[in-house]
């Protein structure tokens, strides 16, 4: 910590991170772990939670892992509420099933509905009442939206309609959790090159579509948005609540 | 996989940087490992600045230079190689009712805060762009903004058009200066603890007023924006472009 520069520093907190094994969630707490947190991964897939084990640890800090489906919200509730140490939430699992509006299935759009939306809310209800029982002094919680949060994108309107409520949320969340110094944002970004989004770059025209409109010519990485994501958590950001840092490489300012 | 606030090797420049918020962008950047330019009319003030980065082991060179002297202002680049970072910063406010504002006023904080801001953004970015390798090592531009380029308050209307212009300013740059790999960003502070605004702050029913519109219920801390300016000067923000980094407790969010 110098005269005016506050480091991203995360020594001694405790970030929850839901969607923790893949993509964003992955790099979320990795990025976190190497500002000092301590890690509690939430996902749904053993083996890539013990192999995030292995990269947490190595980090010197504690690492705590929760096999469990974010849509359950009883075992959710019984895991959070036990916490004895919560600082931080990384709202990340999310889901998405490209469709045009006229062609999505009352089942694509329960499912992402039911992740995106309601998931988010209850995860982030118990993570915001677990931190104010704590009593911390202050929190920090990260909803991972997207620029669809912001503006509409092809076969994106179920996608949308979730990640613009997320930003809703996360306005709404700041205001009713600030006078427990609980700041809430969210994160922006652009489509990311991850497991989940490797099969739309796949697709020539896809990747040309991203191009075009991406004006900085270059694609968003995951620690892009990890190293935004511990910028928020940290102190570095402590005015900082109720808004979205958007990393879109200048998508939305056209 | 964290990218942290690293500014090691590059040149900065920051206009304003006698005073306030642009003094601890300064310091903050010097601190980040930036060599840095600043520039103020006061020379006590830019010695002073001098002085505190050359004690924490920072670079720095000064130049006196009203930033609404174009002619000045040039001459300045002319004594400079390279060019890295800009901190647009220099700006004024004198808060008046819309239908009392003086013409005088007007004229002159227009004139600073979008003219001279427009015409140090050109003539930096143009300097910027003569290097040749621009496009590999990048270049960062940040607009001192404020809540006040989002939303509209009382007695503020003048610096409402202004800094509603920045923002639409860093919109329009970034996509045009995206090719060079120039990133253009605002950040949005709300009320921060300057001499200027503790100016303001002796009415304490105006400052009663304006806390109780900010959730967090506190002002910002120069080292909360000197913070996210050097967060955006940074390859820590790579793909963040023509968007804002809002620094207001919560203030836009209502």
């Amino acid at each position: 910590m110098g005269i005016f520069l506050k480091d991203i520093n995360l020594k001694g907190k405790t970030a929850l991170i839901t969607g923790a094994t893949k993509g964003l969630g992955r790099g979320a707490a990795q990025a976190i772990a190497e500002a000092g947190g301590n890690i509690i991964a939430v996902g749904r897939n053993q083996t890539e939670l013990d192999s995030l084990a292995v990269i947490i640890k190595k980090l010197k800090v504690k690492y705590i892992s929760f096999n469990c489906d974010v849509n359950n919200y009883n075992l959710m509730k019984e895991f959070i509420t036990k916490l004895k140490n919560l600082d931080i939430l990384v709202n990340n699992a999310g889901t998405n099933i490209p469709e045009s509006f006229l062609d999505v299935k009352e089942s694509s759009m329960e499912t992402i509905l039911n992740v995106n939306t309601k998931a988010v809310f209850n995860i982030a209800q118990l993570c915001a009442n677990q931190i104010i029982k704590l009593k911390r002094k202050q929190g920090s919680i990260i909803n991972i939206s997207s620029i669809f949060g912001l503006v509409a994108g092809q076969k994106r309107t179920v996608y949308s309609m979730t990640k613009f409520g997320v930003e809703g949320l996360t306005k709404g969340m700041a205001l009713d959790l600030a006078k427990y110094n609980i700041r809430v944002n969210s994160v922006c970004p652009n489509i990311v090159l991850t497991p989940r989004t490797k099969k739309y770059f796949a697709d020539k025209k896809y990747n040309k579509y991203i191009k075009e409109n991406t004006p900085i010519n270059k694609v968003v990485t995951v620690s892009d948005v990890a190293t935004s994501v511990a910028f928020l958590a940290s102190e570095a950001s402590s005015m900082i609540t109720g808004t979205s840092i958007i990393i879109d490489g200048g998508w939305t300012a056209k | 996989m964290l990218k942290k606030i690293n500014l090691k090797g590059k040149i900065a420049l920051v206009t304003g940087a006698g005073k306030g918020i642009g003094k601890a962008c300064a310091i903050a950047l010097a601190e980040a490992g930036a060599k840095v330019i600043i520039l103020s009319r006061t020379k006590s003030d830019l010695d002073k600045v001098s002085k505190i980065i050359k004690k924490t082991k920072g670079s720095s060179k000064s130049f006196v230079c009203d930033v609404t002297q174009l002619e000045t202002f040039k001459k300045v680049l002319k004594k400079i190689n390279r060019l890295d970072i800009l901190v647009n910063n220099a700006g004024n406010n004198r808060p008046e009712h819309f239908t009392k504002v003086t013409q005088e006023n007007m004229e002159y904080l227009t004139n600073l805060n979008m003219k001279a801001a427009f015409n140090v953004a050109q003539l930096s970015s143009q300097k910027m762009i003569k290097s040749i390798n621009r496009k590999k090592i990048g270049g960062s531009i940040i607009h001192m903004s404020s809540q006040l380029g989002r939303v509209g308050c009382e007695g503020r209307n003048v610096y409402n058009m202004n800094k509603f212009g920045v923002e639409g300013l860093a919109r329009g740059m970034a996509v045009e200066l995206a090719p060079y790999n120039i990133r253009v960003n605002t950040v949005c502070p709300t009320f921060v603890e300057t001499p200027m605004v503790k100016k303001f702050f002796k009415n304490k029913k105006f400052k009663n007023k304006m806390l109780k519109k900010i959730p967090l219920g506190r002002v910002a801390k120069e080292n909360d924006v000197a913070t996210a300016v050097a967060f955006l000067a940074a390859d820590s923000s790579e793909m963040i472009t023509g968007t804002s980094l809002i620094v207001d407790g919560g203030w836009t969010a209502q």
